[in-house]
């Protein structure tokens, strides 16, 4: 290839205007259009729409363009740290794993220490936390862009060594603090996945 | 277990001895992957003064199967660009796949398995697209949040941005660094980039437009993030011995490479930890032990006395703000005010990223570490046209991060005779 030639324009296309209101467009597009049904089968019918005019082909040009994607099924097992699962899923509490030699907490669980490799033992861990240090998104995948903004941090059980990453109640606030004190929330219908609960401001000024 | 400094004495010294690069852009939809490391390998090989088929072994850096479209990308590379019969290898790394392919290339050649190694990063990221949004960006964070921890963390909705975001809101909790003093990165890298013709995102810009744009995932903005970028960028390495066959007039020698990577689940850093001598989550504890090992193989006791300059993973603004910290360019906080002194501006103390890093000239990822190393063998051979730096000592260093919480870390220290 030949040497490119040094830009002549200061700013790219889009311009900071357009960045600034492009998360705002997108997200009411995204609750206007989805969300009544799985996104899934919504892409499918935004490609079948696309594809009317000629059927397979996107775009030609010096390249030709095509739709396509990449899905899989899985049966998917927890294997060692099932029973953390179980218990949250079932009677709503958090199980951490301690190791039966040096007396690390680790949560999330581990069925073998890292730091002296013995096993652990299961062992509850308190509801109540403190964030380590946390963030707050405002851009995200179609999957989240219905709920930015939200915060996403690691809480560490206030009898654990180790802290887990979870969402944490904004509750209008901007930003979670790290050193925040915080209490875990479940959700009533859980089914067995790390979202079935999350962390709440345990004080509120 | 010997010291670093004892392989170098043993090992073989490798050189870089060509580079070549595909211009950084948003997307290439004319090219595909392997066309792009095609379009790196060709001016690589020919700077070099070589044949294609003297190279004995080739490394690809390639970080993300989803981006690619395709399980095992490097080996239809390897059947494009002609090497079938040489071996090939495929290091996947995240952020830092540039880096490591790197030190799989070095390996290679240090270890006298081969005389010549060529090593390849490329991506192709923006192939993925959000029908529902009509565009590529949200598909393209989709596609690598997959990194994180399926079980534990992709559930929650997790980003890149989100993952070193929150090491940024640690960072400042801990050490008091500002937004403000981040956007100064932001200025200095997208400035950079105006004199790097390859460069995706050439922008001359001021601290407001850098708070006021907006909001990824906080503290940062959209101008703290680098852009998702396609590309190519590949190096030559040769033993020393085949330089002096081949009269390599000017070899830019590996002088140290230092790796670690930190607990991935980042929220089990701790000080209490073997590596809590570095610190806990605020501190970028892998990245002071991957320079400290590389410093220790190039004999460096103080690199702001020994580099000329740096190119340091600026994924993000305050991620070259913990950067500076880490590589012990400044001290443990002291970073947002290194900024603030000058001192990595291009015309600085110690210029860092004067190809406009990653927020400047794009964030191609298995290509950004090789690119990043490129710029500093182009720099210390003088190479690098209106962003040439001075070279006083003749080394230089290059800083590949990556995965869940910056757990990857790579740190190549090159240099002259």
């Amino acid at each position: 290839m030949g040497a490119p030639v040094l830009p002549t324009v200061l700013f790219p296309s889009w311009g900071l205007t357009e960045l600034k209101n492009s998360t705002e467009k997108a997200k009411e597009t995204i609750k206007k259009e989805l969300k009544s049904r799985p996104l899934e089968s919504m892409i499918d019918e935004i490609i079948a729409e696309r594809l009317k005019p000629e059927p397979s082909v996107l775009g030609r040009g010096d390249y030709f363009e095509i739709p396509d994607k990449m899905v899989m099924f899985y049966k998917y097992s927890y294997g060692g740290q099932s029973k953390f699962f179980h218990e949250l899923k079932e009677n709503a509490v958090l199980y951490g794993a301690k190791c039966k030699s040096c007396g690390m907490v680790y949560f999330p669980p581990r069925t073998h220490c890292s730091e002296c490799y013995s096993e652990t033992s299961w062992q509850r861990v308190s509801n109540e936390g403190i964030v380590l240090s946390s963030t707050t998104s405002w851009y995200a995948t179609s999957d989240f862009f219905d709920v930015v903004p939200y915060a996403v941090g690691y809480v560490k059980p206030l009898d654990a060594d180790t802290g887990i990453l979870q969402r944490i109640d904004l509750r209008g606030k901007e930003v979670i603090e790290p050193g925040t004190k915080v209490t875990a929330r479940f959700r009533e219908k859980r089914i067995g996945v790390v979202s079935d609960f999350w962390y709440e401001m345990m004080e509120q000024d | 277990m010997k010291s670093y400094k004892q392989m170098k004495i043993d090992k073989r010294r490798v050189a870089v001895v060509g580079t070549g690069q595909t211009k950084f852009e948003a997307r290439t939809p004319n090219k595909s992957y392997f066309e792009l490391a095609y379009d790196a390998a060709m001016p690589a090989i020919k700077e070099s003064g070589i044949s294609p088929e003297s190279i004995d072994s080739v490394v690809y850096g390639i970080y993300n199967d989803l981006f690619e479209r395709q399980i095992m990308p490097d080996t239809y590379v390897h059947d494009y660009l002609g090497m079938y019969g040489k071996p090939g290898i495929r290091v996947t790394t995240g952020g830092a796949t540039g880096g490591y392919a790197f030190r799989a290339g070095y390996t290679e050649v240090a270890s006298g398995l081969s005389d010549i190694t060529m090593v390849i990063g490329v991506e192709k990221a923006q192939d993925c697209y959000d029908w529902a949004q009509g565009k590529a960006t949200p598909e393209v964070i989709k596609s690598i949040a997959y990194s994180a921890d399926m079980t534990w963390e992709f559930p929650l909705g997790t980003s890149a941005a989100s993952s070193y975001a929150i090491l940024a809101s640690a960072h400042m909790k801990k050490y008091g660094t500002t937004e403000e003093q981040a956007a100064l990165v932001s200025i200095k890298n997208h400035g950079n980039a105006m004199f790097n013709p390859y460069a995706q995102s050439p922008m001359k810009i001021t601290v407001d437009d850098v708070l006021q744009s907006r909001m990824i995932s906080y503290p940062f903005k959209m101008l703290d993030c680098s852009l998702y970028t396609e590309g190519a960028y590949a190096l030559i390495l040769m033993s020393e011995e085949k330089t002096r066959e081949l009269g390599i007039v000017d070899p830019v020698w590996v002088m140290g490479i230092g790796s670690s990577n930190d607990k991935s689940f980042t929220g089990a850093r701790s000080v209490k930890d073997r590596m809590g001598k570095y610190g806990d989550i605020a501190d970028l504890r892998n990245h002071y032990e991957a320079a400290n090992q590389a410093y220790l193989m190039a004999d460096i006791e103080n690199p702001m006395k020994s580099l000329d300059v740096a190119e340091l993973h600026d994924a993000f603004t305050f991620t070259e703000i913990q950067g500076y910290e880490a590589m012990g360019l400044c001290g443990k906080g002291k970073g947002g005010k290194f900024i603030e002194d000058g001192i990595p501006l291009i015309n600085g103390d110690l210029p860092v990223s004067p190809s406009g890093g990653l927020l400047g000239a794009g964030h191609a990822v298995g290509a950004t570490g090789v690119m990043q190393i490129g710029e500093v063998v182009n720099q210390l051979r003088h190479m690098s046209g209106k962003r040439q730096v001075q070279i006083n000592h003749g080394m230089g260093l290059a800083h590949s991060i990556g995965g869940p919480g910056s757990s990857y870390c790579s740190v190549s220290v090159m240099g002259v005779d």
